[in-house]
């Protein structure tokens, strides 16, 4: 890592955007412990032909967003995250592919039950089969503040992918 | 064929003829191709087929499409060490909202959490640019605890004018007097060099105003490096050219003189200049305004507290300077009107009063003018001494004595009537009168009351202290209240009965202070009283080095300590006022004793 910050604890924000017509975008935002952005890589449409949306069935979503566009960024990302955050359990599936800890954030209906790994303001939840992750980050949790809200910057990337789906995506990385 | 004859003789035997009829049909069969068949038995083969037999399948293997992604980096932030931990105390004081009323048995609703997101200005048109803005987290959350301390939360117009300036490359922050244009300009500064952003910054200011925006600087924005460009000739070279620095500050005399100094071409470039008292360069040939037009800068802002978009010329200048007309350009109308929305950002009280609690103080420390350096640096030495020659019969009448002494020369010189208060009153009272405010002045000497009013006839200046006869006090008052061209009323201290209601009057200016800061309440509440709904702006003048900053600091201190022991409220408690002790503080006493010094004065008493 170039940044002088050495061995801070470093946040990935995954989050994905579907338009009906260009498919779906996916994006990764790597932040500092305080949200504040270092680097953010987003995927072009992705649209999964008929072939594929037939054979894989309800299967599509979650290998769609975990495996290829997850997997792409979190692999593509050069500031490399301690920790991968997503919104939804069903993106955990992202965890067997890839090298660092996921978690997903609880969802308001949870939330009332005193389960879940508190971080931030929010409780996260781990791929059941990796329980390594959970002790990994309980050691690095105090360097996120009580106050920070992990919810937050999954606003921030869907504005920016809308933001890109609006230009023509003729760059590339 | 019979032939029967039909007659009647009774036949024995009749003759019956019979013929033979033939039955059987000769049938004989179509010579049709089809016989042959109908005779044959249809052939039948047995074939032996194998039944495994491999079918040929369509291979398709899930394979993960081929993602293309674009990224973004964001620049290196700059980071600064954190200021060592022990520090002097807070240098504002918080003033305790209203109590609320105890018979309303209503909650006070919490307040919503506003959250302000940058928005890429309308000129950033690639996807990175706008990336950058939008993926930055909300200004809350920035400022908020660790990663960026600040002193006091900002009030939510505060916050948009600090997200305003941080997305704008030209901009033209024109608040009101007293909203914090200071405040919003040096946290969008921090913010932009922590964001790697900016690496230099350049802040032109008058020259009163050099200790107040170091003030200003240390106060909201501890971590940042700031140098004043100050000195001889060859330091202020060595300050210009010096990499490195973050922030200089510089007032406008020095700027001019030392930008001709250098050579065409040589004078370091900055990343964002930002002028203040932007109306000094609202005449487009003064050698001022050629100067800042010609410092070699990326982003150009400007502040200023006049309504100026009333002032289409001045504009123009300014517009010049902030690049976004071209040179000698004359904007009309219309375009003056579609440069203002998109680059000048001005708020009003009234606009956003609801966001600013009812009474709002600030400080201004300025400099005292070099004749007042020189008149009050020489009193207080010969005052000293002659303090000092008194030994152990000096008393506390002849410390107090001096501070007055010492006190008039802040307020002006008596010598040159140069006076770094009055220059500045006078800045201030410009912009009010211009935005149609009132503001009701204090100072404990009526001498000094005389004085100001003389030199502040323009501003319809009134007068009202003890010497004033009583029949007159009253169409005074009256006068002040609905003259429109009465902007500024002078009072002392001492006057002022009770039941004076001048809550109309949104400035209040303390020229110079009293002893006691419950009597500086009760003057200040004439124009606004705890929980009454108007809105008023404290400013007191404290000069920089002088036995004012001294006073100040001992009657905070006080403060502070009376509010964290009693807590806050409408106390009028004399001890907090200065006691001997105290007084002899002020001044660093010593008295012969034998061959050397010893420090005398009463002993301050264990806090």
């Amino acid at each position: 890592m170039s940044s002088g910050s050495g061995d801070q604890l470093r946040l990935g924000f995954l989050a994905a955007v579907e338009d009906s017509e260009r498919g779906v975008v996916g994006g990764l935002l790597i932040t500092n412990r305080f949200g504040r952005p270092l680097e953010f890589q987003c995927t072009t449409p992705v649209k999964p032909n008929r072939t594929q949306q037939i054979l894989y069935g309800p299967t599509l979503r979650p290998f769609l967003l975990a495996e290829v566009i997850g997997r792409t960024l979190v692999e593509k990302v050069s500031v490399k995250p301690h920790l991968v955050l997503v919104e939804t359990a069903e993106l955990l599936e992202l965890r067997p592919h890839v090298d660092v800890p996921i978690a997903s954030l609880f969802t308001q209906a949870d939330a009332d039950e005193d389960v879940g790994f508190p971080l931030g303001k929010q409780r996260l939840m781990f791929h059941g089969d990796f329980a390594e992750d959970r002790d990994q980050i309980q050691r690095r949790s105090v360097e996120v503040p009580d106050t920070a809200d992990l919810q937050e910057p999954f606003e921030r990337i869907r504005e920016a992918l809308a933001e890109a789906l609006k230009t023509p995506m003729a760059r590339s990385a | 064929m019979s032939n029967a004859a039909p007659n009647a003789s009774p036949p024995d035997e009749a003759l019956i003829e019979t013929a033979h009829a033939p039955l059987s049909l000769d049938t004989d069969v179509f010579p049709a191709g089809i016989n042959g068949a109908l005779h044959r038995w249809s052939r039948c083969d047995a074939q032996s087929t194998p039944l495994v037999a491999s079918p040929a399948a369509v291979a398709w293997k899930p394979h993960r499409p081929r993602v293309v992604t674009f990224g973004l980096r964001f620049p290196e932030a700059v980071a600064f060490l954190p200021p060592p931990a022990s520090k002097e105390p807070s240098e504002l004081r918080p003033i305790a909202p209203p109590p609320p009323d105890p018979e309303a048995g209503v909650d006070v609703p919490e307040p919503k959490r506003q959250v302000t997101r940058l928005k890429p200005p309308a000129d950033a048109l690639s996807l990175e640019d706008r990336l950058f803005y939008l993926l930055q987290p909300p200004l809350q959350t920035w400022l908020a605890g660790q990663e960026l301390i600040m002193p006091f939360e900002p009030f939510p117009y505060q916050y948009e004018g600090i997200a305003w300036l941080f997305s704008h490359s030209s901009a033209l922050l024109a608040d009101e007097m007293g909203l914090g244009k200071t405040m919003q300009t040096i946290t969008a500064i921090r913010l932009l060099v922590r964001s790697g952003q900016v690496r230099r910054v350049l802040l032109v200011c008058p020259k009163p105003l050099l200790p107040n925006w170091q003030r200003e600087f240390r106060l909201w924005a501890e971590e940042l490096p700031f140098v004043v460009v100050e000195g001889d000739t060859d330091r202020r070279k060595i300050t210009w050219t010096m990499p490195g620095i973050p922030v200089l500050i510089a007032n406008y005399e020095l700027l001019v003189r030392d930008y001709a100094a250098f050579e065409d071409g040589e004078f370091p470039k900055f990343d964002l200049v930002v002028l203040d008292e932007a109306q000094r360069i609202k005449n487009r040939d003064s050698r001022t305004a050629e100067t800042a037009r010609a410092l070699p800068r990326r982003r150009s802002w400007a502040l200023t507290g006049t309504p100026i978009e009333n002032r289409p010329e001045e504009l123009g200048s300014l517009y010049e300077y902030l690049e976004v007309i071209p040179p000698r350009g004359t904007p009309d109308l219309k375009q003056l009107q579609c440069l203002s929305k998109q680059f000048i950002l001005r708020r009003t009280k009234d606009l956003v009063m609801k966001d600013l609690p009812p009474r709002l103080d600030r400080d201004e420390v300025l400099e005292l003018s070099p004749a007042q350096r020189a008149a009050y640096d020489t009193a207080e030495k010969d005052g000293v001494i002659h303090l000092n020659e008194m030994g152990d019969s000096i008393s506390v009448q002849h410390v107090f004595e001096l501070v007055l002494r010492l006190k008039q020369i802040t307020n002006w010189d008596p010598l040159t009537g140069e006076s770094a208060k009055f220059d500045r009153l006078e800045a201030e009272m410009e912009e009010i009168a211009e935005s149609g405010g009132k503001a009701i002045l204090f100072s404990q000497w009526t001498k000094c009351i005389d004085w100001l009013a003389e030199r502040m006839k323009a501003y319809g200046t009134l007068v009202y202290h003890g010497g004033v006869p009583g029949k007159q006090r009253e169409p005074i008052l009256k006068q002040f209240k609905e003259d429109k061209n009465s902007h500024l009323l002078l009072m002392s201290y001492g006057t002022g009965a009770v039941g004076l209601n001048l809550q109309f009057a949104g400035y209040v200016f303390l020229f110079d202070r009293w002893w006691n800061p419950a009597v500086e309440d009760q003057a200040i509440n004439r124009a606004h009283r705890i929980g009454c709904k108007s809105q008023v702006i404290v400013t007191r003048f404290i000069c920089k080095d002088t036995i004012e900053e001294r006073i100040d600091r001992v009657l905070r201190e006080k403060r502070e300590l009376f509010a964290s022991v009693l807590g806050e409220g409408n106390n009028t408690n004399r001890s907090l006022s200065l006691n001997a002790a105290e007084i002899f503080g002020l001044f660093d006493l010593k008295a012969r004793h034998g061959k050397g010094v010893r420090s005398i004065g009463p002993e301050v008493p264990a806090a």
